[in-house]
């Protein structure tokens, strides 16, 4: 009796374990874009880069970023608690190789709960950039970027708190690309 | 006597097992992604030797891994290395279907990491990496339009993550470092 009992227990703990693990995972991952669909883009495109840094891969090489290289200690920085980067982007030579339904396929995850547009700049003659935060509370659970141009469209999907006044940091590493200078730009224009 | 044969049968099983998981699993990926290259764009790779004794000056043949500038793959281990040269690759506007057969390929082991495509040059370049405990097992598949290489190294974590500050680059340095002029 006593034995079956001790079984429950270890049973209700392990099922309680593999619950709550389910439960963080789908948090941790509700910043996560569904981005793939975009893949057939490149049979069109002139350029495409696609980039996929996962947690592991994130944290293990966020330790070799040298604390004596400014640069890197900075990049060190920005990268603590960051659980993937993933990047699309797509160089074309004509104008309207990708659709409103391509659009569409991202913009459509922005409106689920957590996600708000924080910065929306551009015009259709220029490139028009769109920047949402996922957020829990106070807490940053993610942030995506949608860069869209006559002949370029890029979305960026970094999961994790980020701390946006260091994300210039990030620019050109990782292959994320310098969408934040179009920003500074546009705040400079004004 | 029938107990012997079942016996040996669950012997034989289980040597055919040891035999085949081993290099099914090590084995072989590169020689998918090898495989999946020839298939998509109908090419055929060169070996080594043959590229070697052929005299082919200037060619890229061997990862002779020495010091000096090799020095990063040499701490880094075992390299694998595979050459087309001179040869067609057309993907005919389906470069976005050779991409899904690479990751077709490859088991759920390696993840993608960067892939760069240019569909009017032909140029493309995948790595994939797979945890190796302490170190990476790196994959990069580079295609132009007359040639293409597929190498697979191991990588310490440091080396990598020196690699991945412009993963744009990460996949042409890899293979400029295996890949070496043949200095006879």
């Amino acid at each position: 009796m006593k034995t079956l009992f001790q079984t429950s227990l270890k049973f209700a703990a392990v099922m309680l374990l593999l619950i709550g693990g389910a439960a963080i995972t789908t948090h941790a991952q509700g910043a996560r874009l569904q981005i793939d669909q975009l893949d057939s883009l490149a049979n069109k495109a002139s350029e495409t880069v696609d980039v996929k840094l996962d947690e592991r891969l994130m944290q293990t090489t966020a330790k070799f970023f040298s604390g004596k290289d400014p640069d890197d200690a900075e990049i060190r920085e920005v990268l603590k608690g960051v659980k993937g980067i993933y990047v699309k982007r797509f160089e074309f030579e004509r104008e309207g190789e990708y659709s409103q339904a391509d659009l569409e396929s991202i913009r459509s995850q922005f409106r689920n709960p957590g996600w708000n547009r924080i910065v929306s700049v551009g015009s259709k003659k220029e490139i028009s950039i769109e920047v949402y935060l996922m957020q829990n509370g106070d807490q940053i659970e993610g942030m995506a970027v949608l860069a869209t141009g006559a002949k370029e469209l890029t979305v960026v999907n970094i999961i994790g708190p980020v701390d946006l006044n260091k994300l210039s940091k990030l620019e050109g590493n990782f292959g994320v690309p310098p969408v934040g200078d179009a920003i500074r730009e546009r705040e400079k224009k004004k | 006597m029938k107990r012997k044969q079942v016996m040996r049968m669950v012997l034989a099983v289980t040597l055919l097992t040891a035999l085949v998981s081993p290099a099914t699993a090590k084995g072989d990926d590169f020689d998918a992604v090898v495989k999946a290259i020839e298939q998509f764009y109908h090419v055929k790779h060169q070996s080594l030797p043959l590229l070697a004794r052929a005299g082919m000056k200037g060619a890229r043949t061997v990862a002779r891994v020495r010091g000096g500038d090799y020095k990063r793959i040499a701490d880094a281990g075992s390299v694998r290395l595979v050459f087309f040269e001179d040869q067609e690759f057309n993907s005919q506007g389906r470069i976005a279907g050779f991409k899904a057969s690479i990751q077709n390929a490859l088991n759920e082991a390696w993840s993608p990491l960067i892939a760069t495509l240019s569909a009017k040059d032909e140029e493309q370049t995948y790595i994939y990496i797979r945890d190796a405990g302490a170190k990476f097992h790196v994959l990069v598949v580079t295609i132009e339009r007359r040639e293409a290489t597929v190498v697979e190294a191991t990588l310490a974590p440091a080396v990598l993550a020196t690699l991945m500050k412009d993963p744009g680059e990460m996949g042409k340095t890899l293979t400029d470092e295996a890949a070496m002029n043949d200095p006879k």
